[in-house]
């Protein structure tokens, strides 16, 4: 490993677990990030009655959010700079101060272009096992031998 | 022989799996020491006649065969045997086909339609019975299911328990981490479709779990 604790390319396995990483989004985090991402509020994401008239059960996280906390999960095991490209499918709607599962598995290690590349599928769950967003994610990580 | 009855590959729009990230990751599994002989691709609302799998099945010892999973007016259908005629008979791509017409067409093609995740709240067949709907051509159903939520592949065993049915297992993939979650151990050897409808008719199988293969201890 290297001083920061995170793994080099020799170290990583066929079915190394990654996380979890236990999350909440809660409703003024929410707030926050929307007004960071510069969407106007109020919104299906910030209010129970605008989320209603979209046939929601309740304000949703953004997917963006959703993207962000499952980045965060990988940009923590593996580095900055290390997450190559993340694809997700979002199965349901994410909902509030409910708690978020995150977690990878590592399912193809290969060297290629002269990058040391690792694929894992990604997931986060709600505390009834519903699957939220699931995906796979590519990672870059330094070699031993560099 | 332990199949996986239900999963989805990239030819399905919300799978970000490869077959062959599946027939790898089945050798991650293999090298645990769980026993899985293959698995049934059931893609959403489609069947892939031009896709051949043989030489990947072939490179990695995974039987890999082809279904389909259909969305009906109640809940979704796991279609074996499909073939030809039953693809010229029905619409697969109908988000709304008619439950009781499928399962008799595909009996009719020497095919079979079982329903997938009874259990499923809000989607399956479960809450619709709970409605009065009734199915005289159920026999099948698809018991254990790897994207169950807490309670339903319970409400899934409760139904086969009143009424008498047989149930199947299957993981539900849509990433190749999950393949094999839950599987079907089979009392015949399967080699194609027309296999599999026969042994599903014969009733000789039962739903497991990955776990309980271990070593092919069940």
């Amino acid at each position: 490993m290297t001083q920061q604790n995170m793994p080099y390319f020799e170290d990583v396995e066929l079915g190394d677990e990654i996380g979890p990483l236990q999350k909440v989004a809660a409703d003024d985090q929410v707030v926050g990030f929307c007004q960071l991402w510069g969407n106007p509020m109020p919104n299906r994401f910030t209010d129970a009655a605008i989320a209603a008239k979209a046939n929601l059960p309740g304000p949703i996280l953004p997917g963006v959010m959703s993207m962000a906390l499952m980045s965060q999960l990988l940009t923590q095991w593996g580095g900055p700079g290390a997450l190559k490209d993340l694809d997700l499918v979002f199965r349901q709607p994410v909902p509030h101060d409910q708690p978020l599962n995150i977690a990878a598995t590592v399912t193809d290690t290969r060297q290629e272009n002269g990058e040391n590349l690792v694929e894992c599928d990604i997931l986060m769950t709600g505390a009834a096992g519903e699957r939220y967003v699931g995906g796979t994610a590519l990672l870059s990580l330094p070699s031993k031998s560099q | 022989m332990y199949l996986d009855l239900h999963s989805h590959s990239v030819s399905s729009d919300d799978s970000r799996a490869t077959v062959e990230q599946y027939v790898k990751w089945i050798q991650v599994l293999r090298k645990r020491g769980n026993v899985v002989d293959g698995i049934v691709l059931t893609e959403h609302r489609k069947f892939d006649f031009d896709r051949d799998y043989s030489q990947l099945a072939a490179e990695y010892g995974v039987l890999i065969l082809k279904g389909s999973e259909l969305d009906t007016l109640y809940g979704h259908f796991l279609v074996y045997g499909v073939n030809q005629g039953l693809t010229n008979d029905l619409d697969f791509s109908n988000v709304r086909l008619d439950s009781r017409e499928l399962m008799k067409a595909a009996r009719q093609h020497g095919a079979l339609a079982i329903p997938a995740h009874p259990g499923r709240f809000g989607i399956g067949l479960v809450d619709y019975m709970e409605q009065g709907e009734s199915f005289e051509d159920v026999h099948i159903v698809e018991r254990l299911n790897g994207g169950s939520r807490a309670g339903e592949n319970e409400r899934a065993e409760e139904l086969c328990s009143q009424k008498g049915y047989l149930g199947t297992g299957g993981s539900d993939a849509h990433l190749a981490s999950h393949i094999c979650a839950c599987v079907t151990d089979f009392q015949a050897t399967i080699q194609n479709e027309q296999d599999l409808v026969q042994a599903l008719l014969s009733g000789e199988f039962k739903p497991v779990r990955l776990e309980e293969t271990q070593n092919g201890s069940v």
